[in-house]
């Protein structure tokens, strides 16, 4: 059990080991990392140890055997389970070298001890001079077992191996061990497909942790009653907790707007409700949902929450960050479908498998570009196979993830360490895929698809590669002119070239061919796949066409197959095409065969996934909607129902939300209905007795109150364009270029053979000022703004928002241009719209916060712009340039030397900035400071 | 931790209602203590400056002589196997290394001659050439290298450095990259904090235009009209801050402003290398065509780290020479060679090289053959197997050369790792343990090595 300490230094912490006692309490454990305490406490071991202890009497009903001792038992039914699954990878596991020379596999192998403690390993009767106890207690620097401290024994599991010890050390034979196994084991077997170890076959799950995989189970609640109102307030009564009153309107009615829409109530909405409140609150409530769910920023909205998941980008990431020029069409499919109202079945059947339905539509077949969300790139610097298994292992993941909260690739190299799902499962589900091929479909323009931009985007790109075309020409010309001659096949020299000349000539031709391919965005082609053979390929840019056949030429079907340890060259057992296993043990579905071959394996995993019996598929649904609307889970990791997940606060709640949604027609708008319409979704955000409150519920998971909330990223963007009136509410089409960071726009970023163009954005304030799930998202040129308030990139799903407080984020809501922007647009709004400098003040309090300013804050804010007023008379602002032509300088690979070239932009010829401070009079600036000061304000960034 | 800027509560202080005053607030964590946390065993080095060659530099030119190379020159060469992409075929040819190269120092090391100045301290370096990676792919090879996972998403090198350690002035990012101009392939990627908070992002700090995005207010607004912003923003928090009064992410979030404030001041003045003797700024390189880009960045590097920011990151590069290897790793060499001098000299003489971990490497090192024939024209490909880094300072072996590769350095065959335990080496040199450094996410504990890895101990003195 060596950890890599030899020699000399072994024996003091040798003895300071020993002289652990096993009785101690564990005080090094506190400062183990902090990261580990965030994983649900053991306590759920401890309370089925304790009942194995006392329960003298099991059901006992073999009757070969003599009655096993307390410590055969301890050995069979916990102690061999954790030797096994913690131990014996490193210390006996067939064909690997025995780590520490410690082989683990026999109490002889055991007592012989290994190269570091020899026969002090193991003293049955003594665990307290028995190493193989002191190292799981983790107690002496550099001698924890086992090593990674993601494995570590809880104290329980540790106490374990302690009693054993005690118990004299038994080691009963396999067949006893089976045999006590079968008749005392605690926890749930759950049958699999075939593990690639038995004693993983064979082990058992705490009950409470398989919740995901059992049925629904139904419960009743009292006529009359809310369902969400019942579950939750019974849990609040049981710990004596009252809920909050309901919140006030206002509240309520931003609460309800952003929560559905994603944007602020406009003054007259919340006038409005004010008024309907006072009449019927449930009915203004009701009334207010409906209709915000009827206007086309729901599905906007609801369209972010799940981009978050599917990891919507414009771009495919890594050396070329090629442009994905019809991504934008899965955007706009999954704002279509929210809308709609799409049944969840048919969400989930058209990304899964919308080319392989019966009757592809165009939606269904725009929608599989789900399955290529992922960065992706095939270049000729990689090796085709390696890249084809990335998509393969990056798809059976996210699908896992995204609809059955199984984060797949734990099962990648070996069985799952927590939950039932052998690495057999894994590639069953990615053989599912094995047939699936990308492709641009044709696919004709719906009339719903906004094409409103496509030619002014056609003309500044045909502008743009015109300009690097004119270019091109002439390096080519001075190319011609300067080369030396070279003689036979290879370079024999200096070819005589300025090597500027040459880097430029490599970064126009790769820019060129960039600027292509983003020009398909407007031709009608849809970012999807199809079902066939794979085709080798070695280089990917641009349009894929779908093979005419798919099923022939030289290429073999892929073969489908256990890839040994995640290797894709170290083929194992063969494999079928299938889904989770223990979802249908447990979960009593009917086992469906998947088709293999040419069939249609991804519609099959569709209709599995959406069979009204999978355990999974509707929890997983029901609960990110509600994460969506109260900022967690009921589950609190909405990726992950496995073992190492958050167990549902409200398990009856979650299940009894999830059969509802299945017999209310999966219908998703139906659902926020229901959620909105409970008291509690209608508490306010602030406990009358908030110091019982934080005692009783100090991780907010009884929904006392309303948990507050940060505006997201995008949220907090739109707010602003609405504040400040120039937001474009259109709905839709080619992703938008809005302002960003100058310099970042500017930034050089390398891709293969160059430097990418810099970033243009739209020429017009209301191309630009769009909602901001249209801006433009490249994976390589992230939105400093998006980015710094959290918004996830998109390499991985992200099933919820990180909020973060950094300095940055103040920097940019004071510094940022685009912040000076939107202030001086919103009082120049306000003094259009008003008469009076307090009218002002108030109406931009109002639609901003939607509230009138109190008395101190008015008198505050005409002080304030009084004095910057008088200091902005003295000042005379210059309107800012934009040059359409800059210098840039980088690095030629060819000399190691700077150079300098110019790239012309286009759109600067037209552009039209947003509303300059040359442009205002010394009051509407002084009024902007304010209205920047307002966009700052904790109010305006957090929702009660 | 001395908050030298918190010497006494202002009237701004009072408007906050911050009883403790500021004393708490983080550059990048405002909600969670910022200090130093608990290291995992005894460290040899407290912080990390980690020279990073974007491009993939030769080890055939620079660190690793291959004499046989000189005897094939112009040979034939052939390359099989199924991780063969289609830049390794067509035809092939062995390609000698056109520097010469050196045996420096006590512990004669090999170095080529075109490093003049760092030959002069090869005694403070631990060379080592068995390392490998698995792409060669520039971005993959990048992300695995920064981050482990050679498809990106997962924390840098750097961000989990500073999740395990904290930072040592709550003024300044703990982990502070210093790009290139241009971005290296896969982005900004390359320093994120992946699924960690993102108060363990690394920052750049620009070369060129704002160090900070967005660090100074924009043309035409003054710093006094910023003040009287910041100043009327406080006042109209009041309201909501009375309204909410359990909330401490308010009031965290209204000292971030005040930070951010102070930031103008500061970042500058770190920056600002005026104080700077003029014998340091020549021995940089500094104002010098060729080494001016890096020589400011070692010399930041320094200030950095003497400030107490934990892990530095400056990029040099681009060290891809498909051709012209020459030329091109000629001058890159020339660039680099006095300011990494510099920067050991410098960090002895203060006495902070040993508990300093100074790390150069690239994403890959290069192949033996070229698909060119004869001349000055050619240079070489990537390659995942062979590749050359050194480490001084914090505790690793100086004065050694460890593991080897194979007579045309095609790839690595002594103290072969995966990259995977050069991460968990640089963690242990840090007092950290990989297998202790995870986080949970997505249904596992993550960690740098991704699946585990060993500690390389012959890198380490």
């Amino acid at each position: 059990m060596s950890n890599g300490k030899k020699g000399g230094a072994i024996s003091s912490p040798i003895d300071k080991l020993a002289q652990v006692s096993p009785f101690q309490s564990t005080k090094k454990k506190e400062k183990i990392h902090f990261s580990l305490l965030r994983i649900p406490a053991t306590a759920s071991i401890l309370k089925s140890l304790l009942s194995f202890f006392t329960s003298s009497i099991v059901l006992f009903t073999a009757s070969s055997a003599a009655e096993p001792t307390s410590g055969e038992k301890l050995f069979a039914l916990k102690v061999k389970p954790l030797f096994t699954s913690r131990c014996l990878s490193c210390h006996g596991e067939e064909g690997k070298k025995i780590k520490g020379g410690f082989d683990m596999r026999t109490l002889e192998a055991v007592l012989k001890g290994g190269d570091e403690f020899e026969e002090q390993v193991l003293f049955p009767g003594d665990p307290s001079k028995s190493h193989l106890y002191l190292v799981t207690t983790r107690t002496v620097e550099d001698y924890e077992m086992p090593p990674k401290e993601a494995d570590k024994l809880s104290r329980e599991e540790s106490w374990v191996i302690r009693d054993w010890i005690k118990a004299g050390a038994p080691w009963p034979d396999d067949q006893r061990v089976e045999e006590i196994q079968k008749n005392y084991a605690e926890g749930d077997r759950v049958a699999t497909s075939k593990a690639l170890n038995e004693d993983w076959q064979n082990r058992r799950y705490e009950f409470e942790k398989l919740w995901a995989y059992r049925s629904l189970k139904k419960s009743s609640i009292p006529e009359g009653t809310h369902p969400i109102d019942h579950f939750i307030n019974r849990s609040l009564s049981g710990k004596n907790l009252p809920p909050a009153p309901a919140a006030h309107p206002r509240e309520l009615a931003r609460r309800l707007s952003f929560g559905l829409t994603g944007l602020p109530p406009s003054p007259k909405d919340l006038a409005q409700f004010e008024i309907d409140f006072k009449k019927s609150a449930s009915e203004a409530v009701t009334q207010f949902s409906q209709r915000l769910m009827a206007s086309p920023h729901y599905g906007e909205h609801f369209a972010r929450h799940w981009l978050d998941v599917s990891r919507y980008a414009d771009s495919a990431g890594f050396a070329n960050d090629y442009y994905r020029p019809h991504a934008w069409r899965y955007r706009d499919y999954v704002v279509r479908s929210f809308n709609q109202d799409k049944p969840y079945p048919d969400f989930v059947r058209e990304q899964l498998a919308g080319d392989e339905m019966d009757e592809p539509t165009s939606a269904s077949l725009i929608a599989t570009g789900f399955l290529r969300m992922g960065p992706w790139e095939q270049t000729t610097m990689s090796v085709f196979k390696e890249t084809r298994q990335f998509w393969l292992d990056d798809v059976t993941d996210s699908v896992g993830q995204t609809f059955l909260a199984h984060a797949m690739q734990c099962a990648k190299c070996h069985d799952h360490k927590f939950d039932p799902i052998p690495t057999r499962d894994y590639y069953r589900m990615m053989a599912v895929f094995s047939t699936t091929q990308f492709a641009e479909h044709d696919v004709t323009f719906l009339p719903s698809e906004n094409r409103t931009h496509f030619k002014s985007s056609q003309k500044l790109l045909s502008a743009k590669i015109n300009s690097y075309k004119k270019q091109q020409t002439q390096i080519r010309q001075k190319i011609k002119s300067k080369r030396k001659t070279e003689t036979g096949k290879a370079k024999v020299g200096d070819n005589g070239l300025d090597p500027g000349d040459e880097a430029s000539k490599a970064r126009l031709s790769k820019n060129m061919e960039r600027h292509a391919i983003e020009g398909d965005r407007t031709k009608p082609f849809a970012h999807g796949v199809y079902t066939g053979k794979t085709i080798h390929r070695n280089n990917l840019k641009g349009r894929i066409q779908p093979a005419a056949n798919p099923w022939h030429g030289p290429e073999q079907i892929e073969k489908d197959a256990i890839l040994t340890g995640g290797n894709v060259y170290a083929i194992g057992d063969p494999v079928t095409p299938g889904a989770l296993s223990a979802a249908e043990s447990l979960g009593g579905m009917k086992p469906v065969k998947f088709p293999g071959n040419k069939g249609k394996r991804r519609l099959a995993l569709a209709n599995w996934i959406v069979d009204e019996k999978n355990p999974l598929t509707a929890r997983v649904i029901v609960n990110r909607v509600w994460s969506w609307h109260f900022g967690q889970g009921l589950a609190g990791n909405p990726n992950n129902f496995g073992g190492t997940g958050a167990i549902p606060t409200h398990p009856e709640l979650l299940d009894f939300l999830a059969h509802w949604f299945i017999k209310n027609a999966w219908s998703i708008k139906k659902l926020n209905q229901l959620i909105t319409s409970s008291e509690t979704y209608q508490r306010s955000s602030r406990h009358p007795d908030p110091t019982l409150f934080k005692k009783t519920d100090p991780g907010q998971k009884l929904y006392a109150i309303f948990i507050p909330r940060r505006l997201t990223a995008e949220e907090l963007r739109d707010a602003m364009l609405v504040a400040s009136g120039e937001l474009n509410p259109e709905i839709g089409g080619l992703p938008a270029r809005p302002d960003i960071n100058l310099e970042v726009a500017r930034q050089p970023l390398q891709i293969m053979g160059g430097t990418a163009s810099v970033y243009e954005p739209d020429p017009l304030p209301k191309q630009r000022n769009r909602r901001s799930l249209y801006a433009e998202k490249l994976r390589g040129l992230r939105d400093p703004f998006f980015e710094t308030f959290n918004q996830p990139g998109s390499t991985n799903s992200c099933e919820s928002r990180e909020i973060s407080t950094v300095a940055p984020q103040a920097l940019t809501l004071i510094n940022a241009q685009e912040m000076q922007d939107r202030s001086l647009a919103f009082a120049h709004r306000l003094i259009q719209e008003s008469n009076s400098d307090p009218q002002t003040i108030t109406r931009a309090f109002n639609l901003a916060l939607g509230r009138p300013p109190s008395p101190d804050e008015l008198s505050t804010c005409l002080t304030a712009w009084k004095n910057a007023a008088e200091e902005e008379s003295k000042l005379q602002p210059k309107p800012s340039t934009f040059p359409s032509l800059i210098k840039r300088t980088i690095r030629a690979e060819k000399t190691g030397q700077l150079y300098t070239f110019e790239e012309h932009l286009p759109v600067f010829k037209t552009y039209q900035p947003d509303l300059q401070r040359s442009d205002t009079d010394a009051r509407t600036r002084a009024l902007s400071h304010l209205c920047l000061v307002i966009f700052n304000l904790n109010e305006f960034s957090y929702l009660d | 931790m001395a908050h030298h800027f918190n010497a006494e509560p202002t009237r701004r202080e009072a408007l906050y209602g911050l009883g403790a005053g500021l004393g708490s607030v983080a550059f990048s964590s405002l909600l969670q203590a910022a200090g130093a946390k608990t290291i995992h065993h005894p460290a040899k080095a407290k912080r990390c400056i980690f020279l990073m060659m974007e491009g993939g530099p030769s080890h055939i030119d620079t660190f690793d002589p291959k004499p046989e190379l000189t005897k094939r020159h112009l040979q034939k060469f052939s390359r099989k196997g199924e991780m063969e992409s289609a830049m390794s075929s067509g035809e092939r040819y062995f390609v000698k290394s056109p520097f010469e190269f050196e045996k420096a120092g006590q512990s004669g090391a090999d170095i080529s001659s075109e490093w003049v100045h760092l030959k002069k301290q090869v005694d403070d370096i631990c060379f080592y050439r068995g390392a490998q990676v698995d792409s060669v792919n520039h971005p993959t090879a990048c992300y695995q290298l920064n981050t482990g996972n050679r498809f990106g998403g997962d924390p840098g090198v750097g961000a989990w450095v500073t999740y395990g350690l904290g930072t040592e002035n709550e003024n300044l990012p703990g982990f502070v990259v210093l790009p290139r101009t241009a971005y290296p392939q896969g982005g900004a990627g390359n320093w994120a904090n992946g699924f960690l908070p993102a108060d363990f992002q690394g920052t750049p700090l620009r070369p060129e235009g704002s160090p900070i995005l967005d660090l100074n207010p924009p043309a035409g607004i003054s710093r006094q009209r910023q003040r009287q912003n910041l100043d009327l923003l406080a006042k109209l928090n009041q309201g909501h801050l009375t309204s909410h009064p359990d909330r401490n992410e308010l009031s965290a979030r209204m000292a971030s402003y005040e930070l951010s404030y102070r930031m103008q001041m500061e970042v500058p003045e770190i920056l600002d290398l005026k104080g700077e003797k003029e014998s340091t700024l020549e021995a940089y390189g500094v104002g010098k065509k060729d080494t001016d880009a890096f020589g400011r960045k070692c010399l930041l590097a320094r200030r950095l780290v003497e400030k107490g920011v934990r892990f530095v990151q400056a990029y040099a590069g681009n060290w891809d020479s498909h051709d012209y290897i020459q030329r091109a790793h000629g001058s890159l060499i020339r660039s680099v060679d006095k300011p990494i001098a510099a920067l050991l000299q410098d960090l002895k003489s203060r006495g902070m090289l040993d508990d300093t971990l100074v790390v150069w490497c690239g994403e890959f090192g290069r192949t033996p053959d070229n698909g060119m024939r004869g001349g000055v024209s050619y240079g070489r490909d990537h390659n995942a197997k062979a590749m050359s880094m050194w480490f001084a300072g914090g505790g690793t072996k100086t004065g050694h050369t460890i593991g080897a590769t194979d007579d045309i350095g095609a790839e690595a065959v002594d103290c072969v790792h995966h990259i995977r335990d050069v991460h968990c080496t640089i963690l242990h040199l840090l007092g950290l343990d990989d297998n202790k450094l995870t986080y949970y996410h997505a249904g596992r504990h993550k960690q740098l090595s991704q699946f585990g890895g060993e500690v390389i101990k012959q890198l380490i003195g």
